[in-house]
């Protein structure tokens, strides 16, 4: 029973130069589990991430969600991606709305739900996600965490089925990362399918039920925490690239 | 006082005094000249000879057209007088409007071409019209101009080749030929083909002052069009990824996302562009629409004060280019988020 289904996934880019961003990438995500990718940078972690929602139209292979093939133009994206939550490294919330509208706008335009219940809704979220005293502010008068958090409860105000995190505490304080990864951490508590591209190791060994490592565009290995971080990694990349950030 | 703004050594007093005072002297010689060389060219200024291209106020008589005896005058319900004559051939009956004044009593005889009454007319005079058709001509080719701006805008950044090429072509033609001679194509060519075709299935006429506004709806659209497109594309990137991620689709995250912030950015070129309007409407004189410039010709023709009517023209354009900067001003304002 998998989620989430990518089959031999390549990704080209042309501009600035020819580049093979992903070599077939293969992955199957079960419903419930939180699966980490981390790999240096231009390693194709995000272009991946954002393949599955078709924010990158992936060149060649197969992706399921939900078992929805998304690269099937005849496809409804729209539909897909109301039930797969984003979170960008840059939050991306609206800001010429308010806090509580950039979680309701969502809502009403593709749930067709009243203002009324979108907002009680987003008042909920916002409260789990310990910000519903800001819900009249804008966003730039927010922390970076505080952004954050607002930008997962907007993804979370449309029920999805799967949240993609891409780099999401990459942009933020030190002090502010905390914050975030709290909210996350009680996300994967409660069963929510995750995948999380991120530099925070510490996240990937006490909430990651796979860590993927990724490098050039391929993955190069796929194991548990336990294995990854104590027994120790099998490839020798893997190894040389978590000896020089942990 | 010193107004430190960095980057420069912090400025004195007595330097803001000085210059301030040199800016005010510049203005002053600048009106001293004028005024010098116009009296060397021994001109009369007539300033109270302006007000009455404002507003016109005459007195008109109301003559009798049969010689007879006055046999009655009543008081309307509205307040005019009727005055009847009974002449040679038959009787006949004249009113005087309530503001007038009545000449004759009950009883009298009068000749043909009598005064009976006499009353004023109040109305405004031909610069007021003017300014009045050059309001008029701007605000319908601003509305319009806005609509075909945000639609060309729109499909200029489209992937549809047919919507992006019109876009292009209808942009690139419009910005590459002076505006005259538009006005003139909009006229002469598709009005005399249009007004042809009318009057062949029985229609009236369009008048003049809507090709005007045509051609600068037109015009105004092209350079509208360009600016939305660039507001659009000043729109950061991600702010449409999270929309589309969110399940919205291209045209919902383009109303309720994209545009909103667009907007807020293009409100200063797009009243730049406005301006420009007001004062190019200024063209449509030369297809016989009497907007404020032409007025003024006539005006000017008639009167031979050049110097001061010309000043009031100018000086009208200004008050409508202000207003309408000010008016863009208070939007921007309020739409600061």
């Amino acid at each position: 029973m998998t989620i989430i289904s990518a089959r031999n996934v390549n990704k080209y880019f042309y501009v600035p130069e020819e580049l093979h961003a992903l070599r077939d990438v293969s992955l199957d995500v079960a419903p419930g589990e939180v699966v980490v990718i981390i790999g240096p940078s231009g390693s194709g972690k995000s272009t991946f991430l954002r393949c599955l929602n078709r924010l990158e139209y992936a060149d060649s292979g197969e992706i399921l969600i939900e078992g929805r093939d998304i690269l099937d133009p005849k496809c409804e994206i729209n539909e897909v991606r109301a039930e797969v939550g984003m979170v960008f490294q840059s939050f991306n919330l609206f800001p010429h709305l308010s806090v509580l509208e950039n979680v309701a706008l969502a809502q009403m335009t593709v749930r067709k739900r009243s203002r009324a219940e979108s907002e009680k809704k987003g008042m909920e979220l916002l409260t789990k996600v310990g910000i519903a005293d800001k819900h009249a502010v804008y966003p730039d008068q927010l922390s970076g965490g505080q952004q954050q958090r607002v930008a997962i409860a907007r993804s979370l105000a449309m029920d999805p089925k799967i949240m993609l995190f891409d780099e999401p505490t990459s942009a933020l304080d030190p002090e502010m990362v905390g914050e975030v990864l709290d909210v996350m951490r009680n996300l994967a508590r409660e069963g929510m399918t995750m995948v999380v591209v991120t530099h925070e190791m510490g996240f990937a060994r006490e909430v990651a039920d796979r860590v993927v490592f990724m490098d050039h565009g391929a993955i190069l290995e796929i194991a548990t925490p336990k294995d990854l971080f104590t027994t120790g990694a099998t490839h020798d990349r893997t190894k040389l690239f978590l000896s020089q950030i942990l | 006082m010193t107004q430190y703004r960095g980057l420069d050594k912090p400025r004195g007093q007595g330097y803001f005094l000085f210059w301030k005072a040199v800016f005010v002297g510049i203005m002053l010689c600048t009106v001293a000249f004028f005024w010098y060389a116009s009296s060397s060219v021994e001109y009369i200024w007539r300033w109270n000879r302006v007000p009455q291209y404002f507003w016109v106020a005459e007195k008109t008589d109301v003559r009798a057209e049969v010689s007879g005896d006055v046999v009655s005058v009543e008081t309307t319900a509205e307040g005019a007088t009727r005055i009847t004559v009974k002449g040679d051939d038959g009787s006949e009956t004249y009113t005087v409007p309530p503001a007038g004044k009545v000449l004759i009593s009950g009883g009298d005889y009068i000749y043909s071409g009598d005064p009976v009454g006499r009353y004023e007319v109040s109305k405004p005079g031909i610069l007021l019209e003017g300014l009045w058709i050059t309001l008029e001509v701007s605000m319908l080719a601003i509305i319009i101009g806005i609509v075909l701006g945000v639609v060309t805008g729109l499909a200029r950044i489209s992937v549809n080749p047919a919507l992006r090429w019109l876009a292009i072509t209808y942009i690139e033609i419009i910005r590459g030929s002076p505006l005259l001679v538009q006005v003139f194509l909009w006229y002469f060519v598709v009005g005399t083909l249009l007004n042809a075709l009318f009057e062949k299935v029985g229609l009236s006429a369009i008048p003049p002052l809507w090709y005007g506004v045509m051609a600068l709806a037109i015009f105004t659209g092209a350079y509208v069009a360009e600016i939305v497109r660039a507001g659009i594309q000043s729109v950061h990137r991600g702010q449409m990824e999270a929309a589309r991620s969110l399940g919205m689709s291209y045209a919902q995250s383009m109303r309720k996302v994209i545009l909103p912030q667009a907007f807020r950015r293009i409100m200063p070129p797009l009243a730049g562009q406005f301006i420009s309007l007001v004062k190019d409407s200024s063209l449509l004189g030369v297809i016989a629409v009497r907007e404020l410039t032409k007025a003024t010709r006539e005006v000017v023709t008639t009167s031979l004060q050049p110097f001061e009517l010309w000043i009031v023209c100018a000086l009208l354009y200004l008050v409508l280019t202000f207003t309408l900067s000010l008016c863009v001003q208070y939007l921007e304002r309020r739409a600061v988020r």
